[in-house]
């Protein structure tokens, strides 16, 4: 009996120690991350007056979020989104991380410079581009087509441009950063691999199809969902650039969001029930990845 | 080892270098920092018209501290922050136990609300006319019928302002001056294509259609665009407004009103509307009179194009035309304000204003102060001597700065008052008043649309960015998706 309790006593010493490290991240978590995504979620289901919630209405702010025309608009754009990110934003990082892989000379100077974009203030980056695409004569892109006579075009007011242009600027920024965890990823290969592979004749796309790829699926997988999340959540980038125009051609979810709560209108509680939505989008995704990662494990 | 200190070292010296730099500088305007980034006094003086207010203590036992908004920020012509710090030295001696916080913030919406509730928005700050009933019924403004009512300013409030500043009996705010629409002009570009009198006047545009035409000379002369319309967020609707009002949306084909059922309705696809946004349509594809960037120009965009030379004309108000000048270097000389052009059906310019509301924890102690420190500045409704020292002061500034010296859009009723502005104006002046002659004597005020201005604006600028992006834009069909979304948000908040 007294065996017991003592075991007890030192299982229960054991766990608190545990409690105790684990206590800190427990209050962050909850303060910062819990508590608010609950309160968010208790405020999508009331009216509102400022933040403060008045009536609790049921699933009316959800419903009426529905049935606005730009809620399908700002939901396709965020697909289209995530598409134009997969085409560009996923493959490039990898061709990054690939050919930084391969290069001989300058390898740490190319690295760092592929990174110096992630490091920009992300509306800095933004507001460089603008002057990039700019429409008058001043936008540098223009000044490169005039060189080469052709004329000036309206980048930033052309509704099957304006997505692709935002996600070239995000890839821009963020892609050095994504092949430096692709790079980590491609260290942990075991040159031996490709020695072998060398010597029994294989080229470089041989190589990388047959050794480099395999290793990094899983890491691209990860990163993949990461992405897409990311993607997901963009607004800053439309808000500086085009402010969600022409005619909503760029307004993605998280824009019409902020236009609810801070956009003239206030409705705190229906933009609590985009982010609700938005959130719940994200987690069919998760759950897809975590799916197929862990199927792909059991083939394995 | 030896590689991280050098870089270290390169990088501490990159820092001293860039800091050393910055403490050399003179920004533009004459304001001056230290070593240390500190900012100092500006090298202007104060004007001397604000000698002119008194030094006496109006309110000794008055304790409180202010925070006051729009104070200008340290980068500002130093004529400008000069003014201020006239004027908050005049405070300080009328009112000895107030202190007074600079705050620099300049309102916004998107920036008010969060600020309001968290307990950080200063005591005074100025937003335009459409969001004042927004605020009061969210409460995010403070109260203060008391303190208008303890220096007798309440009886000076006509029932227009009250219904606009006012709640059930209780008032939160003041106006500060109004606005109208008009056409301000680049004179440069007007002299380069040709369009100026013998009497040195320019042939500015009357009518919409003459606006198109003069456009296009314009364009077709000096490569410049005849118009920049800023159609991005809500700019685009907050013009095309005025121009559908001036094509006949009004009366019974008005873009908003009350059905016989109580309901409140809006008319975004009349003829006149969709004659309208046609016309619009013609400015980009028929005589392509309109900047490139139409769709990403915004307010403060549209008043640099015309202000640096990049357009001819733009659609704005009588409140802004130091941002032109002032703000964007074009000569006073060069600048002029026409009234906003007839269309077929209509001559109306738009017509709002701003005014100054008080943060939701703004106490009475500090709503009296806050009164105090706008009778200083000029902007009060009384005739002494501190008011009309202060209203010199402001006139005598703007000149110092550059920016054209007119008459305000008078925000008071108060006759004696409205021609007390005027005639100092008509003392400060430094324009041609032969420039702004029509703009200030031949024009129909019309107020803004009644209810959700803002939302409807954001709704209308769709409609205009989708004409002005593609040339087989279906007219009609932009309109009634517009029609569609602001009918569901009238539904939504007015009619439920």
């Amino acid at each position: 009996m007294k065996k017991n309790s003592r075991r007890r006593f030192g299982k229960w010493r054991q766990e608190a120690s545990a409690w105790l490290i684990m206590l800190p991240g427990i209050i962050l978590f909850a303060f910062f991350l819990w508590a608010p995504l609950l309160q968010s979620v208790r405020m999508s289901l009331y009216q509102t007056k400022n933040i403060e919630l008045t009536n609790f209405i049921g699933f009316d702010n959800y419903i009426s979020v529905f049935k606005k025309s730009d809620f399908l608009q700002a939901l396709r754009n965020t697909f289209s989104y995530t598409l134009w990110s997969l085409l560009i934003g996923f493959l490039i990082p990898i061709f990054m991380a690939l050919a930084i892989g391969e290069t001989v000379r300058g390898k740490g100077f190319i690295r760092t410079a592929s990174y110096i974009p992630n490091i920009l203030p992300g509306l800095a980056a933004v507001l460089l581009w603008s002057a990039f695409f700019s429409a008058e004569k001043s936008g540098v892109i223009n000044i490169l087509l005039a060189k080469l006579g052709i004329d000036r075009m309206a980048f930033l007011s052309q509704e099957h441009m304006v997505i692709p242009i935002i996600v070239l600027i995000a890839t821009w920024k963020g892609a050095g950063a994504t092949a430096l965890i692709y790079m980590a990823g491609l260290a942990g290969v075991n040159p031996e691999l490709y020695e072998a592979a060398t010597i029994d004749g294989a080229g470089i796309w041989k190589r990388i199809r047959h050794i480099t790829l395999p290793a990094i699926f899983n890491l691209g997988s990860t990163l993949l969902i990461l992405q897409i999340i990311s993607i997901f959540q963009i607004m800053y980038e439309p808000m500086v650039l085009t402010k969600g125009g022409p005619d909503n051609a760029s307004l993605s979810l998280m824009l019409l969001m902020w236009r609810y709560a801070f956009g003239g209108r206030m409705e705190f509680g229906k933009a609590a029930a985009m982010g609700v939505i938005i959130s719940l989008i994200l987690l069919v995704f998760t759950g897809l990845y975590t799916i197929v990662n862990r199927r792909k494990t059991e083939w394995e | 080892m030896k590689r991280h200190i050098r870089f270290l070292a390169v990088a501490a010296a990159l820092c001293m270098l860039l800091t050393a730099c910055n403490g050399g500088e003179t920004p533009a305007g004459g304001t001056e920092t230290d070593g240390g980034g500190n900012s100092s006094l500006p090298s202007a003086a104060p004007p001397a018209e604000l000698d002119n207010i008194s030094g006496d203590v109006v309110d000794a036992g008055l304790t409180c501290t202010l925070t006051l908004g729009n104070v200008p920020p340290d980068l500002a012509p130093a004529a400008e922050k000069a003014l201020f710090e006239g004027y908050i030295a005049a405070m300080n001696k009328q009112y000895p136990n107030v202190t007074v916080v600079p705050a620099y913030y300049s309102y916004t919406l998107s920036s008010y609300v969060g600020m309001a509730r968290g307990g950080t928005a200063p005591n005074i700050f100025q937003p335009p006319f459409t969001d004042p009933q927004l605020l009061i019924s969210q409460e995010l403004v403070a109260d203060v019928t008391g303190a208008l009512q303890s220096i007798d300013l309440l009886d000076k409030f006509s029932p227009s302002f009250i219904e606009l500043l006012g709640s059930e009996g209780r008032i939160y705010g003041l106006p500060r001056d109004g606005y109208v629409l008009g056409l301000h002009l680049n004179l440069n570009l007007f002299e380069e294509a040709g369009l100026m009198t013998e009497d040195g006047l320019p042939m500015y545009p009357k009518t919409l259609q003459e606006l198109a035409e003069v456009g296009r000379t314009i364009r077709e002369k000096t490569g410049k665009a005849g118009l920049v319309f800023p159609a991005s967020e809500t700019y685009g609707g907050w013009l095309f407004t005025n121009i559908a009002w001036n094509f006949g949306a009004t009366g019974e084909y008005a873009l908003e009103r009350v059905d016989e059922d109580g309901r409140w309705i809006c008319d975004l696809t009349s003829e006149p509307v969709v004659a309208a946004l046609e016309y619009v349509k013609s400015l980009r594809w028929e005589y392509d009179i309109l900047n490139a960037d139409a769709t990403t120009t915004d307010w403060a965009g549209a008043h640099s194009a015309l202000g640096t030379g990049e357009a001819a004309m733009n659609f704005a108000a009588d409140d802004s035309v130091a941002e032109p000048t002032a703000g964007k270097g074009l000569a006073v000389d060069k600048f002029a304000l026409a009234p906003f052009p007839s269309g077929p059906k209509g001559s109306y310019s738009l017509s709002g204003g701003t005014c100054f509301m008080f943060s939701p924890d703004t106490t009475h102690d500090q709503a009296v102060a806050a009164l105090g420190f706008l009778k200083i500045i000029g902007m009060l409704p009384f005739m002494d001597d501190d008011v009309i020292a202060g209203m010199r002061a402001g006139a005598a500034a703007k000149r110092e700065r550059g920016a054209p010296v007119l008459p305000p859009i008078p925000a008071w009723n108060d006759e004696d008052f409205i021609a007390k502005q005027r005639e100092i104006a008509e003392e400060y002046t430094n324009v041609d008043m032969r420039l702004y002659d029509d703009f200030f004597h031949n024009i129909l005020i019309k107020a803004e649309e009644p209810v959700f201005a803002q939302q409807l604006y954001r709704e209308l600028t769709s409609a205009v960015q989708r004409v002005i992006t593609r040339e087989d834009a279906d007219v009609l069909r932009a309109l009634e998706r517009a029609q569609e979304a602001f009918q569901e948000y009238l539904d939504d908040e007015m009619n439920s």
